[in-house]
C-alpha cells in the first residue's frame, strides 16, 4: 500500500521516536510511506486560531503536493496535523467558497482527491487487526495500559468519521491485538490541554492532570497515546502537576514495534521522559 | 480597574435587544455556515466543555450573546483565549452548532479590530509560531520556545525541561526549511494590527 | 337496514390500544381476532411499576380488560402470533397469521386496526452517557424493572443517588430525532417520585431542558413530585458521564446559574426517544400505509385514526402517546371499524 506521509514539525524534533517507530512499523506491515515532498507546517492551533483561510491554505498546499505525487491517501500521525489536513480536505470538498479561495492561494486546482487518514485509522480499517496480530512475536502480556485518544483523532465526528468520539475503541482493540490489557476509564477522549503547553501552562497542568489521575485510578501502568502533543503534555509535566506517578506515556507505534520484535533502541523508547523500561522489564518485554 | 468598568458590572448590565441584534447571527451564518437559531438552549455544549470552569462565557452563553447581537462582549471575552478547541461541544450539540468555528471566527475578528486579548501570551505564541512558518515554512520548537520566552519576558519558562530534552535528542538545533518558500508565503496575507506577518 | 356483524376485525398488537379496541368491538358483539407477538397481553404496561398522573398500578388497569376479552364470545386472542401477509379484497383484506409453531392461518377481515406500538431508541450512539459501557446506566423501560424489584422489597443496601436525563435522542437532530417524544417528561417525573416513595433516603435528580406537562392533572403531578416528594430538578442537558470509583460522575451545566454542576450518581436513567417499533414498520410496509419521515403511521388528513379505507391506527404506532391517549385511540379505532362495517349501501 502506497501512502503519502505527513510527519509534521514535532516528528522532526520533539517527537522523533514517534517518527522512528511509525516508519519501522509501517515498513514491517508493507505500508510504503512516501514523505510529502517539501511539506510545510500545518499551522496547527495557531493558524486556525487567528486566520481560517491561512489554516486551510497551509494544509491545502500539502494535500496538493500529495496529489501531484499521485497519492490518493495522506497519512498523519500527529492528531493536530491530522485534524488540520482533514479539516482542510473537508472544507475544500464541501465549501465552494473556500475551494475557490484555496485555488486563488495555490494558483492551481484545489486538491479534492487525497483521502486524509490518521495512522490508527489506516491500521484498523485497512491493514486489519488480524493481520497485525499475526505479526506479533512478543505479545504484550501482563501490560495494563490506558488507551488515550484525546480530541482530534475522532472529533469532530462529522469531519473525521472514524470510531466513536465518546467511547472510542480502535486503539483499545489494537492494543488487545498486541496482547496488552486496556483499562476501562472515563478520560480516554477528554482533552489534555492541547497547544497551551507554553502559552498558558496552567491549562495543561489542569486538564492533563485530570487525565493522568483518571488513568492511575483505573489501574493503568502506562498511558498509550497517538499524538505528540498529548505525549508531551502528559509525559513532561507530571512533576509540575504535583503528581509523583512517573507514569510512562508511550506511543502506540512503539508498543507495536516491541510486539513485532524490534529493540527498544530502534523505537526511541529511551527518548520518553518517564522511562517505561522498568515496567517493560517487569513484564519480560525487554531484556537489558 | 474602577467600579464602572469592572467585568462584574459589565456582566450585569442590561443587554440591549434592538434592530442591530440580528445582524451578527446572519454574519455567522454567512461566514461560518453555522445556524445560530438552531440552538435549543440546553447547555449540553457547556456541561462537558474542557474549560467551562475557567470560561467567563460558556459556549451556551456565547451562542446566546450572538443571538442578542452583543459583539462587544464577544470580542472582549476571555473564552476566546482559553478555548482548547477540543471539539467536545460541537459533537455533543443536538443541533450540530459548530462552536469552535464560531470562536475562531470571533477571535480572528477581535484581532482585526486590534482588541487587546485577555491572555496576551496566547496571542503572542500564535503570532510567533506563524512568523516562523512564514519565514521558513516549518516550526522549530526550540527556537519558538526561546523566542517566546524572550518576547513574553518569562526567561525561565519551561527551562527545567530544556536540558533533559536536549540530552534525549528531542531538540533540533538546525531547523529544516521549506524550499519553495514562495508558495508558502503566498498563503499569508497582510492583516491590520497583526505584527510581523505582512511582508 | 340492520346491523352487520359478520365481518371480522383484525387487531394487530395486544398493548393498551389494541386491547381497548378489541374489547369495545367484542362488547358490541363484533367478531375480533387480536394478534399479539409475545406470550401475554398488556404490552408495555406489564413492565411498568406505576403510572401517572395518579400513581395507579398498571396491572389493575390491564387485568379487568384481559378478563373482558376472555369472557367475550366474539373475541379470539392469538398469542405468539404475527401477521405475515395480506392481500386487498373487495370487502377488506385476506391475511395470513403465523403462530409460534409455524402454522399459518388464513383469515378474511373487514377492518384492520394497527396497534403495534413503539420502541425506545437504541442508545449506542450516546457514548457520552455510557449506556452499555458502564454498569447502572439504564434506559427508562429497563429502569422500570429495577423499580419493580425495589417495590417488591429487593432494595439496595445504601440509599442511592438516582439521576434521570430527559430528551436522550429526542430534540436532537444530530444523533437522534428532532421531535419531542411527548411522554418522557411525565414518566421521568413518575420514576423520580417513585424512587423517593420507595427509598425516602435516596436522592432523585431530574435533568431537564424544560418540562412539558400539558394534560389533565399533569402540571400538578410534576409539582407534587418536586414539592411533596422532594425530587430535585436541575435545568441543563447533561454533557458527559464519567466512571469515578464505583459511581457515575455527571457533568452538566446548570443553565439557570450558568455554571458547571456535578452530581455523583449510583443510577442513571436515560429517557430514550420513542420511535416506531419494528412491528409498526413491518405492518406499514405490508399494508402499504403512509408513514411520516420517522416511520410513524400517518392518518389521512383531518382524521384521528383512519389511515386508509378499512385500516385504522391506535396507540404509539402513530406517535408517542400515554396510556390514556392509547385508550382513546383504541376506542376511536373500534368505533370507526364498526362504522365502516355498517356502511349504508
Amino acid at each position: 500500500m502506497n501512502v503519502a506521509y505527513f510527519p509534521g514539525c514535532s516528528l522532526h524534533s520533539m517527537s522523533k521516536e514517534y517518527d522512528m517507530s511509525t516508519r519501522l512499523v509501517c515498513k514491517h506491515l508493507n505500508i510504503n510511506l512516501q514523505e510529502i515532498e517539501d511539506w510545510n507546517c500545518c499551522g496547527a492551533t495557531a493558524a486556525h486560531s487567528v486566520d481560517h483561510s491561512l489554516a486551510v491554505g497551509l494544509s491545502a498546499r500539502n494535500l496538493s503536493i500529495a496529489e501531484d505525487m499521485k497519492m490518493d491517501k495522506v497519512m498523519a500521525v500527529c492528531a493536530g496535523c491530522f485534524s488540520r489536513l482533514k479539516t482542510a480536505s473537508h472544507e475544500i470538498r464541501n465549501n465552494p467558497h473556500m475551494k475557490a479561495e484555496v485555488e486563488q492561494m495555490l494558483q492551481s486546482p484545489a486538491p479534492v482527491k487525497p483521502e486524509v487518514e490518521h495512522l490508527l485509522q489506516l491500521l484498523v480499517e485497512e491493514t486489519g487487526l488480524e493481520a497485525i496480530a499475526q505479526q506479533v512475536v512478543k505479545p504484550l502480556r501482563g501490560l495494563r495500559v490506558a488507551a488515550y485518544y484525546g480530541c482530534l483523532i475522532t472529533r469532530p465526528q462529522k469531519v473525521v468519521q472514524f470510531d466513536d468520539p465518546e467511547q472510542p475503541v480502535s486503539l483499545d482493540n489494537l492494543l488487545k491485538a498486541l496482547g496488552a490489557e486496556t483499562v476501562t476509564w472515563g478520560h480516554k477522549a477528554e482533552c489534555c490541554g492541547g497547544g497551551y503547553a507554553a502559552s498558558d501552562t496552567d491549562i495543561v497542568l489542569d486538564l492533563g492532570g485530570q487525565v493522568l489521575k483518571s488513568a492511575k485510578k483505573a489501574g493503568a501502568d502506562a498511558i498509550v497515546v497517538a499524538c505528540p502533543m498529548c505525549q508531551g503534555n502528559l509525559d513532561m509535566r507530571q512533576k509540575a502537576m504535583g503528581l509523583d506517578f512517573r507514569m510512562p506515556i508511550i506511543y502506540f507505534t512503539q508498543l507495536m514495534g516491541l510486539a513485532f520484535g524490534y529493540k527498544p533502541g530502534q523505537l526511541g523508547i529511551n527518548k520518553l521522559f518517564n522511562s517505561p523500561t522498568a515496567l517493560l522489564k517487569s513484564k519480560g518485554l525487554v531484556k537489558e | 480597574m474602577n467600579a464602572t468598568t469592572s467585568p462584574v458590572n459589565q456582566y450585569f448590565k442590561a443587554l440591549q435587544l434592538d434592530e442591530q441584534s440580528n445582524s451578527l447571527s446572519q454574519e455567522i451564518l454567512q461566514n461560518c455556515g453555522v445556524e445560530i437559531e438552531r440552538c435549543l438552549e440546553c447547555g449540553k455544549c457547556s456541561g462537558g466543555c474542557s474549560n467551562t470552569h475557567i470560561f467567563d462565557y460558556t459556549p451556551r452563553k456565547i451562542v446566546q450573546l450572538i443571538k442578542v447581537g452583543n459583539e462587544d462582549r464577544l470580542l472582549q471575552m476571555d473564552a476566546l483565549w482559553c478555548c482548547v478547541a477540543c471539539q467536545l461541544c460541537v459533537d455533543r450539540c443536538p443541533s450540530g452548532i459548530d462552536i469552535p468555528r464560531i470562536i475562531d471566527y470571533l477571535r480572528e475578528r477581535a484581532i482585526d479590530r486590534g482588541i487587546v486579548p485577555t491572555r496576551p501570551n496566547v496571542k503572542l505564541f500564535h503570532e510567533l509560531m506563524l512568523d516562523q512558518v512564514q519565514k521558513i515554512g516549518r516550526v522549530s520548537e526550540l527556537y519558538l520556545i526561546l523566542n517566546y520566552n524572550l518576547k513574553s519576558k518569562q526567561y525561565l519558562n519551561n527551562a527545567e525541561l530544556g536540558p533533559q530534552m536536549f540530552f534525549k535528542g528531542k531538540l533540533n538545533p538546525i531547523p529544516a526549511r521549506v524550499k519553495r518558500m514562495d508558495k508558502v508565503k503566498r498563503l499569508f496575507r497582510p492583516k491590520p494590527g497583526q505584527k510581523g506577518v505582512a511582508e | 337496514m340492520g346491523v352487520h356483524k359478520e365481518q371480522t376485525t383484525l387487531v394487530i398488537g395486544g398493548g393498551a390500544a389494541g386491547i381497548e379496541a378489541a374489547r369495545m368491538l367484542g362488547q358490541a358483539g363484533y367478531p375480533v381476532v387480536l394478534v399479539e407477538k409475545s406470550n401475554r397481553l398488556g404490552g408495555v404496561l406489564n413492565q411498568l411499576a406505576s403510572s401517572f398522573p395518579r400513581w395507579e398500578d398498571p396491572v389493575k388497569f390491564v387485568e379487568p380488560r384481559i378478563k373482558d376479552l376472555e369472557q367475550s364470545a366474539s373475541v379470539k386472542v392469538l398469542l405468539e402470533s404475527t401477521v405475515i401477509g395480506c392481500q386487498k379484497t373487495e370487502n377488506g383484506y385476506q391475511v395470513q397469521i403465523k403462530n409460534i409453531n409455524g402454522a399459518v392461518e388464513e383469515l378474511q377481515v373487514g377492518a384492520v386496526i394497527i396497534a403495534t406500538g413503539f420502541e425506545m431508541m437504541d442508545l449506542s450512539g450516546y457514548g457520552e452517557y455510557g449506556h452499555g459501557a458502564f454498569p447502572n446506566v439504564y434506559d427508562s423501560l429497563e429502569f422500570e424493572a429495577v423499580l419493580k424489584e425495589w417495590s417488591a422489597g429487593k432494595k439496595p443496601e445504601k440509599p442511592p443517588v438516582v439521576a434521570f436525563f430527559k430528551c436522550v435522542g429526542s430534540r436532537d437532530r444530530s444523533k437522534g430525532y428532532p421531535y419531542c417524544s411527548k411522554i418522557c417528561c411525565m414518566y421521568s417525573a413518575k420514576q423520580a417520585g417513585l424512587v423517593k416513595d420507595l427509598l425516602p433516603e435516596a436522592k432523585s435528580y431530574v435533568f431537564y431542558m424544560d418540562y412539558r406537562a400539558s394534560g389533565k392533572e399533569y402540571e400538578e403531578f410534576v409539582r407534587s413530585v418536586i414539592e411533596d416528594k422532594h425530587v430535585r430538578y436541575v435545568r441543563g442537558r447533561p454533557a458527559k458521564v464519567l466512571p469515578e470509583d464505583d459511581r457515575l460522575l455527571i457533568r452538566c451545566e446548570d443553565t439557570l446559574m450558568g455554571v458547571p454542576i456535578e452530581v455523583r450518581a449510583d443510577y442513571i436513567v436515560l429517557a430514550a426517544a420513542i420511535r416506531p417499533s419494528r412491528g409498526t414498520t413491518e405492518m406499514a410496509e405490508m399494508f402499504g400505509l403512509e408513514t411520516d419521515a420517522y416511520g410513524f403511521i400517518e392518518p389521512e388528513p383531518f382524521q384521528a385514526v383512519k389511515v386508509q379505507e378499512r385500516v385504522f391506527l391506535a396507540g404509539s404506532c402513530g406517535f408517542a402517546v400515554e396510556t390514556l391517549g392509547a385508550l382513546q385511540q383504541g376506542a376511536a379505532a373500534a368505533a370507526q371499524a364498526m362504522a365502516v362495517l355498517n356502511q349504508a349501501d
